[in-house]
Parts: structure tokens; C-alpha cells; sequence
């Protein structure tokens, strides 16, 4: 079977994933886009719940970096920064997109994946 | 409606072992089926990506079977039950979407094959598919019966050699709709 993966993920903010109405979908740029996304927790999580999801998050988002996935941030999320930088690892380049088409364009701009870069053919 | 704590890959197939990705990123047949009927969707930890890495091997629940691994997946239920427990305690129905045939995610069809060890080669086809939880799951569901959390389940079917996706939609939505009788 052939792998369809894109090594590129996406870290997304809860309200891009469950919008509200009249929001920006992001869920649905990201799809059909061909970025996997990672969500991030609600804010409206106790701090306790939120911090041990980010944790776990985080030891994630390390084992796709030394594997040279391409991750971006879309959205915020209080103590992300803190979680990876636990685990050795920076903050991606983000945006806080108002529309879809916002969203498209900085997905498009982003560069190839080093997996794909350094995959033989 | 209510909350749908999906397994991580539904999300993202980047999380997949290798050759396992069915789609680059989103799984969009089990994603849209929940966001259509209103429900929110909440994306669970990967346990086999941070415990045995990108670059895994396929596997069977018996090899995951191991102290090391239930330790690791308690800790991951524990998390994912807070998370559970405060969308309960809001009213919320919950429903675990898994993925069958997984050791770690299935909900009602796990993988099983006692003598599977050594050098990885091994026939193809799906002999090891058996009913059961997946490790995790039954440790998330250990984790929610000791809070006394109700949820039901659903399975994305893609590994099973039966798979087919006009099903998988149709038992997604009975599953979806079963609170609302």
C-alpha cells in the first residue's frame, strides 16, 4: 500500500478544529490543504487537564521533528511554549488567520518538508 | 450531540506507522460525518507514536502487552479522562471513535497473534484481527468505568479486510444517534 502522508502537521487552536458559527474552519483549510493537525486543548480546560495534554503533545511534536516533519502553529495556545520547550523543541512559525483564504496562503508559503527534502527517490 | 474524542490519527495520518497513511493529512470520512452532526471533536494522544517512535514496526497487541506500555498508556487515559470528565460533568455524551484492528485503538476489534516476534516478515492479510479493546482503550475505559464516566464507541474501519466506508459512515451515525433516542 502506498503511504499517503504529507509530514506536515499542523499544532491547531480548539477554535479553528470546533469553530464557532460564523468562524474561520480552519479544520477544513487544513484538510484539504493535505496538513495533518494536531489540536490543542479548549481554554476552557483547568489548567491541570490543559497542562498534562500539552505534555503529551509535545513529547509528539519532538519525535516528528527529529524525523524532519514540517510543523506550523495556526492559533495560540497559553503554556504551548512552555511544553516544548521542555522537550527541547522551539515554537513553529504560526498565524492567527481572520479568513480561509489568510490560511491557504501561509500554508502556501511554507517550505518543503526536510523529510521529503531528504528522501531518496 | 455531544463530544467525540477521536483517536490521533483521524486528524492526522503523519501519526500513522509506516505505509499505514491512508490520506496526507485529515481522515475526512469519520471527521465529517461528526462535524456534520454537530458534534465537537476532540483529538486523543497517539500512543504508539511517543512510546515506540515514527519508525515502529506493524504490531500486534501481545507485543505491545508489556508493563512499559500499560504504564505509558495509563498516564495518556489520565489525561484524556480529565479532559472526558470535564465535558461530562457539562452534560456532554461522549463517544470514543477508534480505529479497529488497532493493539492500541480498536474499540470492539483488536489485533492478536501470540507467536509474532523476532525479525518482522509476515504474510499479508488480516488473521490477527479479533474481537476486543486495543491496550489504550482499555485502559481509557478502566480510567472512565473507576470515574463513572458513560460513553459509547465507534471504530474507523480502514485496516479491516471487510472495510468499506459506506458501512463505517452508517455505524458511525447509528452510534452517534443512539443517545438521541
Amino acid at each position: 500500500m502506498r503511504d499517503e502522508r504529507s509530514f506536515r502537521v499542523a499544532l491547531v487552536a480548539d477554535r479553528y478544529v470546533n469553530a464557532a458559527p460564523g468562524g474561520l474552519d480552519g479544520l477544513a483549510v487544513l484538510a484539504a490543504a493535505d496538513w495533518g493537525v494536531m489540536q490543542l486543548p479548549d481554554d476552557a480546560y483547568p489548567d491541570e487537564v490543559a497542562q498534562l495534554l500539552l505534555a503529551e503533545i509535545a513529547e509528539q511534536v519532538e519525535e516528528f521533528s527529529r524525523h524532519g516533519y514540517l510543523f506550523v502553529l495556526v492559533g495560540e495556545r497559553a503554556g504551548l511554549g512552555e511544553a516544548l520547550a521542555r522537550v527541547g523543541v522551539g515554537l513553529p512559525p504560526g498565524v492567527e488567520p481572520a479568513s480561509a483564504g489568510e490560511l491557504s496562503e501561509f500554508l502556501a508559503a511554507q517550505p518543503d518538508p526536510p523529510a521529503l527534502t531528504a528522501a531518496p527517490e | 450531540m455531544g463530544v467525540a474524542f477521536v483517536a490521533h490519527c483521524l486528524l492526522n495520518q503523519n501519526s500513522k506507522v509506516r505505509d499505514g497513511a491512508h490520506c496526507a493529512g485529515v481522515y475526512s470520512p469519520v471527521v465529517d460525518v461528526l462535524r456534520a452532526r454537530g458534534w465537537r471533536v476532540e483529538q486523543m494522544p497517539c500512543p504508539e507514536l511517543a512510546f515506540a517512535g515514527l519508525n515502529r514496526f506493524w504490531a500486534v497487541r501481545e507485543q505491545y502487552d508489556t508493563a512499559a506500555f500499560r504504564r505509558h498508556c495509563q498516564r495518556l487515559a489520565s489525561a484524556v479522562a480529565g479532559a472526558i470528565a470535564a465535558r461530562a460533568e457539562q452534560g456532554e455524551e461522549i463517544v470514543l471513535v477508534g480505529v479497529e484492528g488497532s493493539p492500541s485503538m480498536g474499540v470492539t476489534i483488536t489485533s492478536s497473534d501470540p507467536d509474532r516476534g523476532g525479525r518482522p516478515a509476515w504474510p499479508e492479510g488480516t488473521p490477527e484481527h479479533t474481537g476486543g479493546e486495543g491496550i489504550f482503550v482499555e485502559e481509557l475505559h478502566a480510567e472512565l468505568d473507576r470515574r463513572g464516566i458513560a460513553f459509547r464507541v465507534a471504530g474507523e474501519t480502514h485496516a479491516l479486510a471487510t472495510h468499506d466506508e459506506d458501512t463505517q459512515r452508517a455505524s458511525l451515525e447509528s452510534v452517534l444517534e443512539d443517545g438521541d433516542a
